[in-house]
């Protein structure tokens, strides 16, 4: 047995701990970039160890914790977990980086961001669905203090939306893990709360919850599924998002899109992919994913449309993105549940870059509203060209990643979902549209006089999002390293649903 | 030998355009060097292969990429004189560069970007399958975004970028449906045992969708290749897709000379050629005998070939009637494809081919003649121009060598039974071709329509392009300014392209059949000729009309027999339309982009999401909740954290009475 996986989650932890008792904002800073970076090599170390052949659960380990109830602390990582174990790991310390300059209450700055990074580790990587509903929730309060301590003037309004959404969709969630756990509990007879066999006795169950109306099977199914997409989050349950990420601090903004929204993705390969075929109508469950899926690409792409601040913009795009992962997950072919699994990753590079491009224009020309800036990039050259980048991976242009995780749920999807998938081609032209038209309007064009002087990002900001920017191309042009294990955990995983369709195919 | 390095016509641009990018101006002369060697150096390659493979060779490789797609080189006849043309127009474009940017700041970056420019249109020539096409393809309009945008603090040059990004955009949608669509039905037939991808071989091999689209469902494959066309409408700057092209001058001049006549407008024509055999195999529903969407490609390009010839008559930025020219010039390629893809098979490849290469030549030396110009007077509009012929001789010569082969102009005496080969320019062997392609289409099919396309366009050409000359070179110098000649490092390209925009012509019989076998391994070997001998009427109807041009534009233009402004005034409504480009930026931007997506699509969303999800579902809920926590933490005189924790406790609370229930513990 190794410990890779505990210790990586132990060290934020600590290092968290350390931080909030910090003196100067130095020592601060330093332990978290120094926990992070920590974290991030053993995550490589795990990288290096993984067997892609392999399609199951591997460094693995498990502790003891209450074995009454049959709650133990087991870890392990396959195709689903590993690349985003590597995302959570490069993203926070690139995030620490990127806020080195923050001056309010840096200790506990920090500090939350380390929480957030066990957190997410934690999500990732629990086979417990008890302790994994623990760490889920535990990444709700970091970053509820990250809103409303450094968030913007609204931040009240945004952190408890944002709190409650989301804690809702926790509860009902909970509520249909103990609906399997007593289910398992009845044919079994032994306390168990391991994810797994928890799952592999679902079929198992009969019965309605409410006569003729709904069955026991469909509501925990969809109960489970609200939690998951609600965190994604997947129209119409979207809109904490914007309002949350337009208050955040950057490094929140950051963290959210990158992270925590990967959360809802990870449920829906872990739990709801392997559910969906003994569920009790799975036809119109597939439905269901599908028009969320559509739903939200072309409804965060419109919305996106019309958002005047950057911010909001950008927020909307993540919904929109999102919505591919849905898309693929919901085909249940191979390549498009890898596919989806490999936007989930991209989008996490992606998204980081343009939130950090928002967070540098917010902080030197003191807005973000698009038709208030205009032709900054005469004095933010460095800015524009790791901005343009990430706008361009956005949009899905070839040579990134953005485009292979597209690509590839887009085109494995149609066997089984034509007209979505028809319909997703449609919003790719308003895609590449409220991109360009952002880049046009803030940074191309004559330099707004109003703004004064305006001076380019720091280096350390620069720096982070080039290390996105190269981290996306290096995965357009070569995703086999993570694409692989996800290729190879997804083909097990839909097995069980061969053979099924949507209602309206 | 060469063929061993055949990636590396691609990878030294590609270097080129990294070190260029961030090392620029630390790099001999401003980072125009390494870019040129670069290209040189591809061109040098190029040519290498060209006479390893020739007469019947071609070079193959290819390695996985990821799940189940490739990354290859297929080099075969139509690749390679692709290859050639766009390596060499592209590095005389980059050599005449040296001097037209040589004042400019930013000189390192524009070199970088035309390095990629280039890189990704080579891309596109050698890609072995349709993916690595799409994605070149979609670089090709990346560079394009760049480099028309290069002054991007001029609002019309942003604009102009974001237009030609987007306008192209739908069409590569279109193109991704039809890989989309492709893909499902080649899968289709695997699963069905009736196809199997040869061992080696990849899904999306040109070679494999060859076999495959003998076995997919003919409907489906009319589909599949007229969403293909749909890609090629939208980079080619065919009608209605054609909307960005004169726009996208807004970049220097040598961007439009990349553009127009080496790199991403012919990739649309491309296209069309290197899946022939894919759209001659659909079904022929609507003319018997003409597969349908060798049908579509005929008509939209005749139509797009007139429609354009007509907005060029009227502009007076010489660029933009250049513009209009390569709508109307990719028109007659594509009309090529259609008509003689009719009724001369794979033929149809090479004559297509072979104006697209003359016109490289001759479209290149027009833009670049033009940025001469430019250069010394200062201003594009033609009305402020004249009397430079006196001044400027080269850039008048050779830029009348190039409206001369444009015109089509040559004596076709092999044409009129005499014992001869033709004379005459590259235009004249290349377009003439296509113009008897059109009559025998239209002979054997009964359906003439495309062939009165061709001629009406080929007069309006004539017209246009000798209009502009004329206006240009002759007369009396409208403006202020002290005109010279450009420096030899510009003259220098105008002369090599003026050589071979007149004799590259006399290559045609050898360039027709090589490459017009390039699908011989799939369609069988194409028939020599066009079936029928064309009456001499019909041979000759194309240099009549383009004399017959040359003289209207001579008259009205250089001899004022007659004032233009006087027989149309400002008000005529046709000629408004005309000048107002058939009110298409109008529909395009304003109706379709600003009120119908923004206006209406957008703002009823955030309706939706303000008003309905949020203002009626959420904020009631949050309203309530909030409340019912704010007297709760009143009470408690504690703050959310606190009621987290109770909540969460309340959880575990409830989970302890189930599990006490459940019988444990």
């Amino acid at each position: 047995m190794t410990a890779y996986i505990s210790l990586m989650i132990a060290i934020p932890l600590i290092g968290a701990l350390i931080a909030f008792l910090t003196k100067t904002r130095e020592q601060a800073r330093v332990v978290a970039l120094v926990s992070s970076g920590i974290s991030l090599l053993i995550s490589l170390i795990m990288l290096s160890r993984f067997d892609t052949s392999f399609t199951g659960i591997q460094l693995d380990e498990i502790h003891s914790w209450i074995p009454s109830l049959g709650i133990t602390l087991s870890f392990g990582v396959d195709g689903i977990g590993m690349p985003l174990v590597l995302l959570s790991t490069i993203v926070i310390p690139l995030t620490v980086i990127f806020a080195w300059g923050e001056t309010k209450e840096p200790n506990k700055f920090y500090g939350l961001i380390l929480l957030e990074l066990t957190g997410v580790l934690g999500v990732f990587t629990s086979l417990d669905f008890f302790v994994f509903y623990i760490f889920w929730e535990i990444v709700l309060i970091p970053m509820y203090f990250l809103i409303s301590i450094w968030g913007g003037p609204r931040k009240d309004y945004a952190a408890i939306k944002f709190f409650i959404y989301t804690h809702i969709a926790s509860l009902v969630m909970l509520l249909a893990i103990f609906a399997l756990y007593f289910n398992a509990w009845q044919i079994t007879r032994t306390p168990d709360f391991n994810m797994f066999h928890l799952l592999k006795n679902y079929p198992l169950l009969e019965g309605w919850l409410i006569p003729n109306v709904i069955t026991i099977k469909d509501a925990i199914f969809i109960g489970l599924l609200f939690g998951f997409i609600v965190k994604m989050p997947a129209v119409p349950f979207h809109t904490w998002l914007p309002d949350a990420h337009v208050e955040a601090p950057t490094a929140g903004s950051v963290i959210l899109a990158a992270l925590l929204l990967k959360m809802g993705g990870y449920g829906l390969f872990r739990v709801i992919v392997p559910l969906l075929p003994f569920s009790d109508s799975p036809g119109k469950m597939i439905t269901l994913l599908a028009i969320i899926g559509v739903l939200s690409i072309l409804y965060g792409t419109f919305l996106a449309l019309a958002q005047r601040d950057l911010k909001k913009m950008v927020a909307y795009s993540s919904i929109s993105h999102m919505g591919y992962v849905t898309l693929g997950a919901a085909a249940l072919v191979p390549l498009s549940v890898s596919g989806a699994m490999f936007q989930q990753f991209s989008h996490g590079l992606i998204t980081g870059v343009l939130f950090m491009s928002c967070g540098v224009i917010q902080h030197s020309a003191g807005t973000r509203i698009i038709g208030d800036l205009g032709g900054i990039a005469k004095h933010m050259p460095k800015l524009t060209f790791v901005m343009l980048a990430g706008f361009l991976a956005s949009l899905g242009l070839p040579g990134m990643s953005g485009f292979i995780a597209e690509l590839l749920i887009l085109i494995n999807s149609y066997a089984n979902l034509p007209t979505f998938v028809i319909l997703a081609l449609f919003g790719i032209v308003f895609t590449a549209g409220y991109h360009l038209w952002a880049m046009q309007r803030a940074v191309f064009g004559t330099f707004n006089e109003k703004l004064g002087h305006i001076h380019d990002g720091a280096d350390y900001e620069i720096a982070s999002m080039a290390v996105l920017v190269l981290l996306i191309i290096f995965f357009g042009l070569y995703p086999n390293p993570v694409l692989n294990m996800m290729t190879a955990t997804a083909t097990p995983l839909v097995r069980d649903a061969a053979g099924l369709v949507g209602v309206i195919v | 030998m060469f063929s061993d390095y055949a990636a590396l016509i691609v990878l030294l641009p590609v270097i080129a355009f990294v070190l260029t990018l961030f090392l620029g101006k630390k790099l001999y002369s401003g980072g125009a060097l390494l870019p040129i060697a670069a290209i040189a150096g591809s061109f040098i390659i190029s040519l290498g292969i060209f006479f390893e493979i020739y007469p019947d060779g071609m070079v193959r490789q290819s390695l996985p990429w990821f799940a189940n797609f490739n990354i290859g080189i297929l080099i075969d006849p139509l690749a390679i004189v692709m290859l050639l043309m766009v390596t060499f127009v592209s590095l005389l474009i980059h050599i005449y560069a040296v001097g037209y940017m040589s004042h400019d700041p930013a000189k390192p970056r524009y070199f970088a970007e035309t390095s990629l420019f280039t890189a990704a249109m080579l891309g596109v020539v050698l890609s072995d399958n349709i993916l690595q096409f799409f994605i070149s393809w979609e670089l090709v309009g990346l560079c394009s975004f760049l480099l028309i945008g290069f002054w991007y603090h001029k609002p019309s040059a942003a604009a102009a970028a974001k237009k030609a990004f987007l306008v192209t955009r739908v069409g590569d949608v279109l193109f991704l449906a039809g890989i989309v669509l492709l893909y499902v039905n080649i899968n289709e037939i695997i699963a069905s045992g009736r196809f199997s991808v040869v061992p080696g071989n990849f899904l999306l091999q040109f070679s494999t969708m060859f076999e495959a689209a003998k076995l997919i469902d003919p409907t489906q494959l009319t589909y599949i290749t007229l969403l293909f066309f749909g890609g090629a409408v939208g980079k080619s700057g065919q009608f209605p897709l054609h909307g960005w092209l004169p726009d996208a001058m807004e970049g220097p001049t040598t961007v439009s000379a990349l553009i127009h006549a080496a790199t991403m407008v012919t990739a649309g024509v491309y296209l069309v050629a290197r899946t022939f055999p894919m759209f001659a195999a659909t079904p022929g529903t609507f003319v018997p005998g003409v597969p349908d969407s060798l049908l579509v490609v005929a008509y939209i390009g005749g139509f797009t070939a007139l429609f354009a010839a007509t907005m060029g008559l009227v502009m007076n930025d010489i660029k933009r009637v250049l513009a209009y020219s390569t709508v109307s010039q990719l028109g007659y390629m594509m009309l090529a494809l259609g008509t003689a893809g009719a009724v001369a098979g794979a033929n149809a490849v090479g004559i297509s081919m072979f104006h697209l290469i003359g016109h490289a030549f001759f479209k290149a030396l027009l833009f670049l003649c033009a940025g001469s110009v430019i250069h010394a007077v200062g201003t594009n509009d033609i009305r402020e121009m004249g009397g430079l012929f006196g001044k400027m001789k080269i850039t008048a010569i050779t830029m009348f060598i190039a409206a001369l082969s444009l015109a089509g102009i040559g004596i076709p005496l092999a044409g009129l039974r005499l014992p001869i080969f033709n004379i005459g320019t590259t235009g004249f062997f290349s377009k003439d071709a296509i113009i008897e392609e059109a009559y025998a289409y239209g002979f054997e099919r009964g359906d003439y329509i495309p062939y009165a396309f061709a001629v009406i366009a080929a007069l309006l050409t004539s017209i246009y392009i000798f209009r502009l000359w004329f206006m240009a070179f002759t007369g009396k110098p409208r403006s202020e300014r002290h005109p010279h000649e450009s420096p030899g490092v510009m003259t220098r390209p105008l002369m090599i392209l003026a050589v071979f925009a007149l004799f590259f012509g006399f290559t045609q019989p050898a360039f027709y059949s090589y490459v017009s076998a390039s699908f011989d391994f799939v369609m069988g070997p194409a028939y020599e000729g066009g079936g029928i001998e064309p009456p001499v009427i019909v041979v000759l109807l194309p240099v009549i009309v383009g004399v017959l041009g040359f003289l209207i534009s001579y008259a009205i233009y250089y001899k004022r027999m007659l004032d233009m402004s006087k027989i149309i005034s400002s008000g005529n409504p046709l000629y408004k339309l005309l000048l107002n480009r058939y009110y298409e930026p109008t529909i395009g931007a304003n109706i379709i982009g600003v009120k119908l997506t923004h206006d209406v699509a957008a703002q009823s969303g955030e309706f939706v999401d303000r008003k309905i999800i949020d203002g009626l579902v959420i904020d009631t809920i949050i309203g309530k909740t909030t409340f019912f926590l704010g007297e709760a933490a009143r009470k408690l005189q504690t703050g959310v954290v606190q009621n987290y924790a109770s909540v969460t406790l309340l959880g575990v609370g409830l989970l302890l009475i189930l599990l006490k229930l459940g019988g444990g513990v």
